[in-house]
């Protein structure tokens, strides 16, 4: 069953088209992965999808609801929640306070959401810190606590915007390990990575943009063998 | 009608003080994404150099600006150096406190020196007038307006054929390329600063014998330099001087249609205006 | 390693147990400071210490909008003004007692917070500055115009109150500055309390998630328009009561007293000097700034530097200094924003808290 349709959904500013006409599904239960080369609208059609922008054209429905023109934090409620490319963190709270501001989303007892903090810190391996300024976390642990403070909101649909971009080949596979985890509780993923072997490996369906329009959907094995990706996006970097 | 148009024209001729202000408040702005809100008491400081040196000197009002703006130049680029420039990277809000902060010290320091009372610089011509088809014109608004004219002009054919003036622009537009340029961008924020210090100072000097010169004088001026570029565009000359016309003429006619009291409300209405729905000023592209 | 300013203040965050102490400490500076009036003969300590209050309210009502929800305004002169103009006119010219018109100004006032926040909030940064100070300046100018309503420019006088009364007991007729140091010393606590309370609140995570990334806590579930107004309208309730009780103390207001840019900045001011988004920011800040002022205002400076023989009373320096030091007690407020700026931007608690932690340290 498909948790989130996007059905033909543009966004122009002025008069260019960042994303035109893209349609796919997301199967509930599964990853999915968003690939494109730069500037192709890969985080516009997140933010489409999560209320920062409203789609010029097309819907967006989730759970069989229209999204269409509801804010973040309507999205958020509903059960769907993003992380993004450049890490955002609340610096002059501490990791915990962070991650409970993501838990006060579902309680309004700060007791039970520092309850569910912890717990989301343990997921990423972040509880021995969570006393510590969110801003003085090195890079990789604010990827992590990005990661923690979309969990805590109990999301349905988690969106990953690049959540590997920029660390190190140990931090990313503790990334991927993470990712698949928290498949295994149950929460659909939509995930933006520029890392191919990190995509195939965690993604059941990887829909491929170019230039804002969808240039292919498939499984991973479909991807890298169809040959239009390979010349629009994959032959630009080998 | 003829009081239309002679409101209007009043409008025009205390419009051009205004964009002199306007754009040195604009000039500071694009080169540093700092609001000054020490400006008006810029123009306080250069009010009272006018009055000192026309009490003590007997030098006119429309002289002194020659002494007036080269110190007012100094002492900007003094602020800009030991004080703006430590908060370049800070908050704005950070930014725009420590400019109150000098804008308390100015006012109070003149205060302390000069008393508050309200002076007078009168001049022979101070409340004499032209007429033109029976429309007056107050003499020192013309004059003023004249050599507002003059130093526009100036100043456009600085920032435009100069190298100097070229790389102020560049700063102004994007202040990381210009270094990489190889542009010395601490000084032409130094010049910047300076410059709208002089222009706010100059604009005091003309207005200096129509108005009441009084510490607090200054927070209005700020006020309306405020309006003026926000209706102009944030960094942008050409419109900060469109700007200041503009609030002058509003300013003017407002005034003899909803009653002098008024007319600063009818001022600040339409900066809420602009801000609200057009924030990148009335000649800026609309956000999308 | 983390830095040492990255290190959990402790002593506000800890637990359970350990706040005894503290708790204690706390109310037996209260009970001291109630029991001051009926030691303190001064009238001159007591008007000090009511003004202390004052500002303590002020300081403490702008630090829940510009401390822990990141919103600058520099326009809370208008709430002042709104809650000071409202029981004095209430109390002068419909005679009824400022217990009552100081709940018609928060009325007033709530209004006012809503229409300036619908405006004001979609603006952010400088922009939402500038827009806060237009709204303030568009009271100003309106209540020099509206004479009928505000006597303009004269201002408001008031010469009498009524007493206040229990049933037929009169408890007190405002002939001292008593009931006045009661009322801000229970009103002062109470915004801090209030403080204390949204800062370990659902409300007060949400508005520093605002105040530290608007987007991010957007995305959080945060709708920031609404927690916003809700900021907004608290801290401009305790501005609104701040400014009845300061009119009502003093008997006069006019336009330039409650409404002008002068106000906005020193609320600000307090706020800023203490350090923001903490509890005791403001009431240091008070503490600092009245003393100061009212130092200079009353030659209490100059006729120290006097005293300590650094300048003759009779040479042109010390004439000097007599005759116009007190009329630039806000050449203080000037000088102490820009030094806390430029050195100490976390403010003086901050500062404080900065050579404790490096102490301990070394």
């Amino acid at each position: 069953m498909a948790i989130l349709e996007i059905r033909h959904v543009s966004k122009f500013f002025g008069g260019l088209a960042a994303n035109s006409d893209v349609s796919f599904e997301v199967e509930e239960g599964s990853i999915v992965g968003l690939i494109g080369p730069n500037g192709a609208g890969k985080t516009t059609l997140f933010n489409c999808i999560t209320g920062y922008y409203a789609p010029s054209k097309g819907d967006v429905v989730f759970r069989g609801l229209r999204m269409n023109g509801l804010q973040p934090d309507k999205v958020c409620r509903l059960g769907m929640v993003r992380t993004w490319q450049k890490v955002r963190p609340l610096t002059n709270l501490s990791v915990l306070e962070n991650v409970m501001v993501g838990a006060l989303c579902r309680t309004n007892s700060l007791f039970e959401a520092r309850r569910m903090a912890q717990e989301q810190l343990r997921v990423v391996r972040l509880d021995q810190k969570g006393a510590l300024l969110a801003g003085a976390l090195p890079i990789g642990e604010r990827k992590k606590l990005e990661v923690a403070r979309a969990l805590a909101t109990r999301p349905k649909l988690l969106l990953l915007d690049e959540v590997m971009g920029g660390l190190n080949p140990a931090e990313s596979e503790e990334l991927i390990q993470l990712i698949l985890e928290i498949r295994k509780k149950g929460i659909t993923q939509m995930v933006i990575e520029h890392d191919m072997k990190a995509i195939m490996r965690m993604s059941q369906n990887i829909v491929v943009l170019n230039s804002g329009e969808k240039l292919a959907e498939g499984a991973p094995e479909e991807i890298v063998s169809n040959p239009r990706v390979i010349e629009a996006y994959l032959g630009a970097e080998v | 009608m003829s009081i239309f148009v002679q409101s209007l024209i009043s409008g025009i001729l205390i419009g051009g003080v205004y964009a002199l202000i306007g754009i040195g408040l604009t000039i500071i702005f694009g080169v540093m994404r700092v609001i000054n809100f020490a400006h008006g008491d810029l123009l306080m400081l250069g009010m009272y150099a006018t009055y000192f040196l026309f009490t003590q000197f007997h030098i006119d009002p429309f002289v002194s600006i020659v002494i007036t703006m080269p110190l007012m130049f100094l002492y900007g680029a003094f602020l800009q150096r030991f004080f703006i420039n430590r908060v370049l990277d800070a908050l704005p809000q950070n930014q725009i406190l420590l400019t109150i902060g000098l804008g308390l010290i100015m006012s109070n320091t003149v205060m302390l020196a000069f008393t508050s009372d309200y002076k007078i610089l009168s001049t022979r011509y101070s409340s004499s007038s032209v007429s033109l088809h029976g429309i007056s014109i107050s003499l020192p608004l013309l004059v003023s307006f004249a050599i507002t004219t003059v130093i526009t002009i100036a100043l456009y054919w600085f920032l435009l054929k100069t190298d100097t003036g070229q790389a102020i622009r560049a700063t102004a537009q994007d202040r990381e390329a210009a270094r990489l340029m190889g542009i010395n961008v601490k000084r032409m924020s130094i010049i910047a600063f300076g410059l709208g210090s002089a222009l706010a100072a100059t604009a005091g000097a003309l207005i200096s014998p129509t108005y009441y010169i009084f510490p607090q004088v200054g927070s209005s001026f700020t006020l309306k330099a405020f309006v003026i570029t926000v209706l102009g565009g944030m960094g942008s000359v050409i419109g900060a001087t469109l700007g200041g016309i503009l609030i002058g003429v509003a300013e003017s006619i407002g005034g003899v249609y909803f009653g002098s009291g008024w007319k600063e409300v009818v001022v600040f209405v339409l900066f809420l205006l602009v801000l609200l729905f057009r924030p990148s000023g009335l000649l800026g592209k609309s956000r999308t | 390693m983390p830095s040492p300013s990255f290190i959990r203040r402790k002593w506000i965050t800890s637990a359970g147990g350990k706040r005894v102490i503290p708790l204690l400490l706390l109310a037996s500076g209260v009970a001291l400071l109630a029991l001051i009036p009926l030691s303190v003969q001064s009238t001159y300590a007591l008007h000090i210490m009511i003004l202390t209050f004052v500002s303590i309210i002020m300081g403490s009502a702008w630090n829940i909008l510009g401390g822990y929800t990141g919103q600058y305004s520099v326009g809370h002169a208008a709430y002042f003004g709104v809650g000071a103009y409202t029981t004095m006119i209430l109390l002068q010219f419909r005679h009824i007692a400022p217990w009552y018109g100081m709940w018609a100004g928060v009325g007033a006032t709530i209004v006012t917070a809503l229409i300036i926040g619908s405006i004001c909030f979609r603006l952010r940064g400088p922009y939402f500055v500038l827009a806060s100070i237009a709204v303030a300046e568009i009271f100003r100018v309106t209540a020099l115009n509206l004479k009928d309503l505000t006597n303009g420019a004269e201002g408001i006088l008031v010469t009498e109150l009524p007493p206040l009364k229990f049933g037929d007991t009169v408890i007190t007729d405002f002939t001292t500055k008593v009931p006045f140091f009661y009322t801000g010393l229970i009103t002062a606590l109470f915004v801090i309390f209030v403080t204390r309370g949204v800062q370990h609140s659902k409300l007060g995570y949400y508005f520093q998630a605002i105040r530290e990334d608007q987007d991010a806590a957007h995305s959080l579930g945060i709708n920031p328009a609404l927690y916003k107004n809700i900021a907004l309208v608290i801290s401009a309730v305790f501005t609104s009561v701040a400014g009845s009780l300061y009119a009502v103390y003093v008997g006069f207001i006019d336009p330039g007293t409650v409404f002008s840019l002068d106000v906005s900045v020193q609320i600000v001011t307090i706020a800023i000097i203490g350090g923001i988004g903490t509890i005791l920011g403001p009431v240091i800040g008070a503490i600092v700034l009245v003393t100061l002022s009212e130092a200079l205002r009353s030659n209490a400076l100059t006729n120290a530097l006097i005293h300590a023989g650094l300048v003759n009373a009779d040479s042109r320096v010390g004439v000097f200094l007599k005759e116009n030091l007190s009329h630039a007690h806000i050449l203080i407020y000037g000088i102490l924003v820009v030094i806390v700026i430029l050195f100490m931007p976390q403010g003086l608690l901050g500062f404080a808290r900065r050579i404790v932690t490096r102490k301990r340290k070394g």
